[in-house]
């Protein structure tokens, strides 16, 4: 029956991109969970912590790390679909593909520093809760720092995505999206300072570096996936040739 | 889709990356055998005293070294083979080049953590007069990041998978039992994720699921794919040839 999901698995001309979409929701689903639930990562804990307190955050967040992670390592690179949708969407603006391809490519890096290695170092500090106090220390900054690994990959990507939306006669996008994506790269501009700063709010979990891009990165998030959707809905099914 | 005058050179050239793959595989075999930490894997119970001890005898720290230099060179010649494959799904009768593009976005991946894991190895086998805490605390990062990375060879399967599946023709890609074989290798991966939970046992990273289970499914995955792929191309040039 026409609707039913049988029917669109079988006949839906918008399924590839349908499944896509779909696979974001879920994607972003799973990574709050997994960051703001399971492992407590999200908001983060103090840089400022001693090794002891440290240590003790590890053994208090063993399972949740070493659980909420693993499942993290299995289905991170799933992210590549939204990667691929929005490379998508910029293959259908007037622009040259050359912009699709840079995004692409720039955002097929960002799971590497800004997520995996975060998680690499968590995982490695919550294995072996009697490693000394001092290199758990080291593993913590190194996970915590990493979260911001990827300042270039958001801050280059949304600049190409906007000037996409911008130049684009097409209309795949609206503009005031291309502005938003310029903000969006501000404020990898500003989550910088946790590099510097130890406490206060320039620091990693800090209310101007961790609260405020937080909420700018989930709003823009929201918004992206809601113009994505309006995208499928209102594209004609003609063969494209790419 | 556009097929351009030059396709027959196109196909020539892919004759010639898909025969470097049996040469790789004897390189990556003869690194597996000469890393004295592969073939009876290191058990993640060593103390840093026994880890440390294990990469400074001289017996092992040359064959540590030489083996993780070559695998760095040639972990990468992977990647031919991958974007093989994206080409493959690139025929495929899909609408959209969103499959096409999922799987590129994963292809560097896998190798880019290997390189990583390999770099921790060397890394740990640097300096013998380092403390061996350090030591393993870097073998614990080498392994961990050797054992537990898989995302992307999971996600690279499934949407190989779902690119099969989605392939509606009269003549498909490949054909379905590819598509099954790419959800199964992807479900024997995925529990090396979890590595990190237990010392012991067959999650843990020298254990029967993490290690041989997953090592010997990628190996098999490599090869049947060479296969697939091979035939794709044989065929694809014997139409060519005919149509010529």
């Amino acid at each position: 029956m026409k609707g039913t999901l049988a029917w669109r698995w079988r006949h839906d001309p918008k399924l590839e991109l349908w499944l896509a979409w779909v696979t974001i929701i879920v994607f972003y689903n799973i990574f709050g969970i997994v960051f703001f639930g399971m492992t407590r990562t999200q908001p983060p804990p103090p840089p400022w912590w001693d090794h002891a307190r440290i240590a003790q955050w590890f053994s208090d967040h063993h399972y949740g790390l070493l659980i909420g992670f693993g499942i993290i390592f299995v289905m991170g690179a799933f992210a590549a679909v939204a990667n691929a949708l929005i490379a998508y969407s910029m293959r259908r603006m007037s622009v040259s593909p050359i912009f699709a391809y840079s995004y692409l490519i720039i955002y097929s890096l960002a799971a590497v520093p800004g997520m995996l290695l975060t998680c690499i170092a968590l995982v490695v500090g919550a294995m072996r809760p009697d490693r000394d106090p001092a290199l758990l220390g080291l593993l913590y900054d190194m996970g915590f720092l990493s979260f911001s690994g990827t300042m270039g990959i958001f801050l280059i990507g949304s600049v190409i995505w906007g000037i996409a939306i911008l130049l684009d006669k097409n209309r795949v996008l609206p503009k005031w999206f291309g502005y938003f994506n310029v903000c969006n790269a501000w404020t990898e501009v500003v989550v910088a300072t946790c590099c510097i700063n130890k406490s206060g709010p320039f620091a990693w979990n800090g209310v101007i570096a961790f609260y405020i891009n937080m909420v700018v990165f989930a709003v823009y998030t929201g918004v992206f996936i809601t113009y994505l959707k309006k995208m499928i809905e209102r594209e004609d099914v003609l063969q494209l040739s790419f | 889709m556009s097929s351009g005058g030059s396709t027959t050179t196109n196909i020539s050239g892919e004759w010639i990356l898909l025969w470097t793959m049996p040469v790789v595989w004897l390189i990556w075999l003869a690194s597996f055998v000469a890393f004295p930490g592969f073939v009876h894997p290191m058990s993640p119970r060593m103390t840093a005293q026994e880890v440390s001890a294990f990469y400074f005898n001289p017996e092992n720290l040359a064959r540590i070294r030489y083996s993780m230099i070559v695998f760095n060179w040639f972990g990468v010649a992977l990647i031919p083979m991958l974007a093989m494959i994206a080409m493959q799904i690139r025929r495929m009768a899909h609408r959209t080049p969103i499959m096409t593009y999922s799987f590129i976005g994963c292809i560097a991946g896998g190798p880019t953590l290997f390189c990583m894991a390999d770099l921790f190895w060397l890394l740990a086998a640097f300096r013998p007069e380092r403390d061996p805490s350090l030591v393993q605390l870097f073998n614990d990062l080498a392994w961990v990041t050797f054992t537990s990375q898989v995302p992307f060879l999971v996600a690279q399967n499934v949407f190989l998978a779902v690119a099969i599946y989605l392939d509606r023709q009269a003549r498909p890609i490949f054909p379905a039992w590819v598509a099954h074989f790419n959800l199964l290798s992807a479900a024997a991966i995925a529990p090396a994720a979890f590595t990190a939970l237990t010392l012991d046992g067959p999650i843990a990273w020298d254990g029967a699921v993490s290690y041989w289970l997953k090592n010997i499914t990628i190996a098999l995955w490599i090869v049947v794919m060479t296969v697939v792929v091979g035939r794709n191309i044989s065929r694809q040039r014997r139409e060519l040839e005919v149509a010529a």
